[in-house]
């Protein structure tokens, strides 16, 4: 059966300013229906690229190198403008982290979620799609333009907008980066309910590792362009295998006992100009040996996990 | 309420500016060397000669009291008689602004059906294939850089050189012999509009292309709307008030007379009678001139304040007076 999404072995350099830029360097990642995936990366990782890779969004500036995005066995980068257009609109759902500015400024609200409805609903649908993200007053956000939303009840509109056709995957881009604190909670909410509810499967980036493993039934970790682990949510948290994973659990706040210190992870996150000679990690990781730097990890999947690391078998049983 | 309040505070602004320009206008023509009676009468007229013509015009008085006459009587909407022909200010004017305003007219209208449609392809497709943008950023930029007498003198030469069926000169009021008017108005509208079009066009792309990358442009690509429909529906009233403001700007600055295009061309506007005037002293005509273009300028200002309001609601709430 063919996966819903496949990535296969993708690589997508960004020209900027004369120079080249490898924001993914070999991303792989299957992804079948009805999961919810959080990708977790720091800026910089790809994960963002990757996200509008899948539905053919990269900028002009980038250019896929390799490599295949697939939806439903559809190779995304070779379909012709309308059925790009035909897959977006049909298949696909994008959130975007800036809440008010992913919404047209000079356009009501209704009418907005109403061109998002052409061809699969009326005006009267508007209220409803507005309810179904839980806006308390949707008659008068209908009439609203975007400005006079707060950034929680913009993000509900996108929302709705995106979930209008309902889609099969839903991209949502740190969807709550912009937000207060207290309100994350709630649009997460929507934004799972609602997917469970039409069938649609979540594909979260976010930099917030205890936050997706929250939610999310399965956690694919980025660094350096790749997807460096990938598994079930709860025991990625509690037994990372790659060095990185643990590295990003040991310096998340909260998941501490007292007194314990949080550990940082020394060093920067490397930007490549062309493939990573051997682990992109491999200068900030503490177990890195000779073999990290001269050669590109393989994947190794190990008691249902993928890892790309050379030390991966070796440190299933360390206990990180 | 606010919004009332807002407009009041603007058109009181508005007479307060104009008051200001009045009292500038009036200095600065009485600063200019040699006055109407030098010009008049040449550089042979005797000192008593001089003294007769100036107190026949009152030039005699003081230049606070000849103001103050100016200023009462402007306000009743006499803005006094030409010195050089006798007759009113107003019915100078009269004759003149029929084809200032029928070249502004040309001009405005070919920048919204050439000038906006081009500057709206040339972003859009500014992404694409070939040369096409950069084609297009020529164009502009030598609409915009060759000057109006060199391109104007060009087209003069040929089609005075050549009989091209287009006339230069020889200008008849559209009232007495329409087609007569436009093929002596054609040539210069044509003039005029290279340059108009291409500012419109270059300020139009701009504005397009800074639209283009906004986050719900791409959230509309995201959601599978077609480019067409993206532009109509989401591109065009986003851009729009940089290329308001132009237009207007444009429209002010045509009215205030093309002075290069009616001098080559042989056209009786009001920015060659303005030009005329300095040099003759003619002080009432050049007052009621600079006057006349003042009041454009702050017409056309609000014009455009009052668009933006309502092509942008976030305009709309500061004008009432919200902050943003």
């Amino acid at each position: 059966m063919t996966p819903l999404l496949q990535i296969d072995d993708l690589v997508v350099d960004y020209a900027s300013g004369g120079r080249t830029v490898r924001a993914l360097d070999g991303a792989a990642l299957t992804v079948e229906a009805g999961e919810t995936v959080g990708v977790v990366g720091e800026s910089g990782s790809g994960k963002s690229t990757l996200g509008s890779a899948i539905g053919g969004l990269l900028p002009g500036a980038a250019k896929v190198v390799s490599g295949a995005v697939r939806v439903d066995g559809d190779d995304v980068n070779s379909l012709r403008p309308t059925q790009l257009r035909a897959l977006r609109r049909e298949r696909l759902g994008y959130v975007f982290q800036e809440p008010i500015g992913s919404l047209d400024p000079t356009m009501r609200v209704g009418k907005q979620v109403e061109l998002a409805l052409r061809g699969r609903g009326t005006k009267a649908d508007v209220l409803p799609h507005l309810e179904r993200v839980r806006l308390r007053d949707p008659e008068r956000v209908a009439r609203s333009y975007p400005h006079q939303l707060s950034g929680g009840m913009a993000q509900r509109v996108a929302i709705a907008l995106a979930m209008a056709g309902k889609p099969e995957i839903l991209i949502a881009d740190e969807p709550t980066a912009a937000l207060d604190s207290q309100i994350r909670e709630e649009v997460l909410g929507v934004i799972f309910s609602l997917a469970a509810e039409s069938g649609t499967t979540i594909l979260w980036l976010s930099h917030d590792l205890p936050a997706v493993a929250k939610r999310c039934s399965r956690v694919v970790v980025m660094y350096g362009g790749r997807v460096v682990e990938s598994g079930s949510a709860g025991e990625v948290l509690a037994a990372p295998r790659h060095p990185y994973t643990a590295a990003l659990v040991r310096a998340v706040p909260g998941e501490l006992a007292e007194g314990e210190r949080l550990v940082p992870i020394p060093g920067q996150p490397p930007v490549l100009d062309g493939p990573s000679e051997g682990c992109a990690f491999a200068p900030r990781c503490p177990d890195a040996d000779d073999a990290c730097a001269a050669s590109r990890p393989p994947l190794v999947s190990v008691e249902q996990r993928d890892v790309l690391c050379h030390l991966a078998e070796e440190t299933v049983g360390a206990g990180r | 309420m606010r919004l009332f309040t807002w407009w009041l505070r603007r058109a009181l602004s508005a007479v307060v500016t104009l008051f200001l320009v009045s009292i500038l206008i009036f200095a600065a023509s009485r600063l200019m060397p040699g006055g109407f009676a030098e010009v008049v009468l040449g550089p042979f007229a005797t000192p008593e000669q001089k003294a007769e013509v100036a107190a026949k015009y009152g030039l005699d008085e003081s230049i606070v009291v000849q103001y103050w006459l100016w200023l009462t009587t402007a306000l009743t909407g006499d803005f006094g008689i030409s010195m050089i022909s006798g007759e009113p200010v107003t019915t100078e004017f009269g004759l003149r602004l029929p084809v200032t305003a029928q070249l502004t007219l040309f001009g405005v209208v070919a920048a919204i059906l050439i000038g906006v449609p081009l500057g709206v392809l040339t972003a859009v497709r500014a992404g694409g294939r070939r040369g096409g943008a950069a084609l297009g950023r020529l164009a502009s930029g030598l609409g915009v850089s060759v000057p109006e007498f060199v391109l104007g003198s060009i087209v003069v030469f040929l089609f005075s050189r050549y009989a091209l069926g287009l006339t230069v000169g020889g200008y008849v009021p559209f009232g007495e012999d329409p087609g007569g008017n436009l093929r002596s108005m054609l040539l210069p509208a044509a003039v005029l509009s290279v340059f108009v079009v291409a500012v419109t066009a270059r300020t139009t792309r701009d504005a397009v292309l800074n639209v283009l990358v906004e986050p719900y442009i791409t959230a509309a690509i995201a959601r599978g709307e077609s480019p067409g429909s993206i532009v109509v529906r989401h591109v065009l009233r986003n851009a729009s008030i940089p290329v308001v403001t132009v237009l207007t700007t444009v429209t002010a600055y045509l009215l205030g007379g093309a002075v290069i295009i009616e001098y080559l061309f042989n056209l009786p506007g009001v920015g060659t009678y303005i030009v005329q005037a300095v040099g003759r002293r003619d002080y009432a005509v050049v007052q009621a001139g600079v006057l006349l273009a003042a009041v454009v300028f702050i017409v056309m200002n609000m014009l455009t304040d009052a668009a933006a309001g309502v092509l942008d609601p976030r305009f709309g709430s500061a004008a009432k007076g919200r902050k943003r």
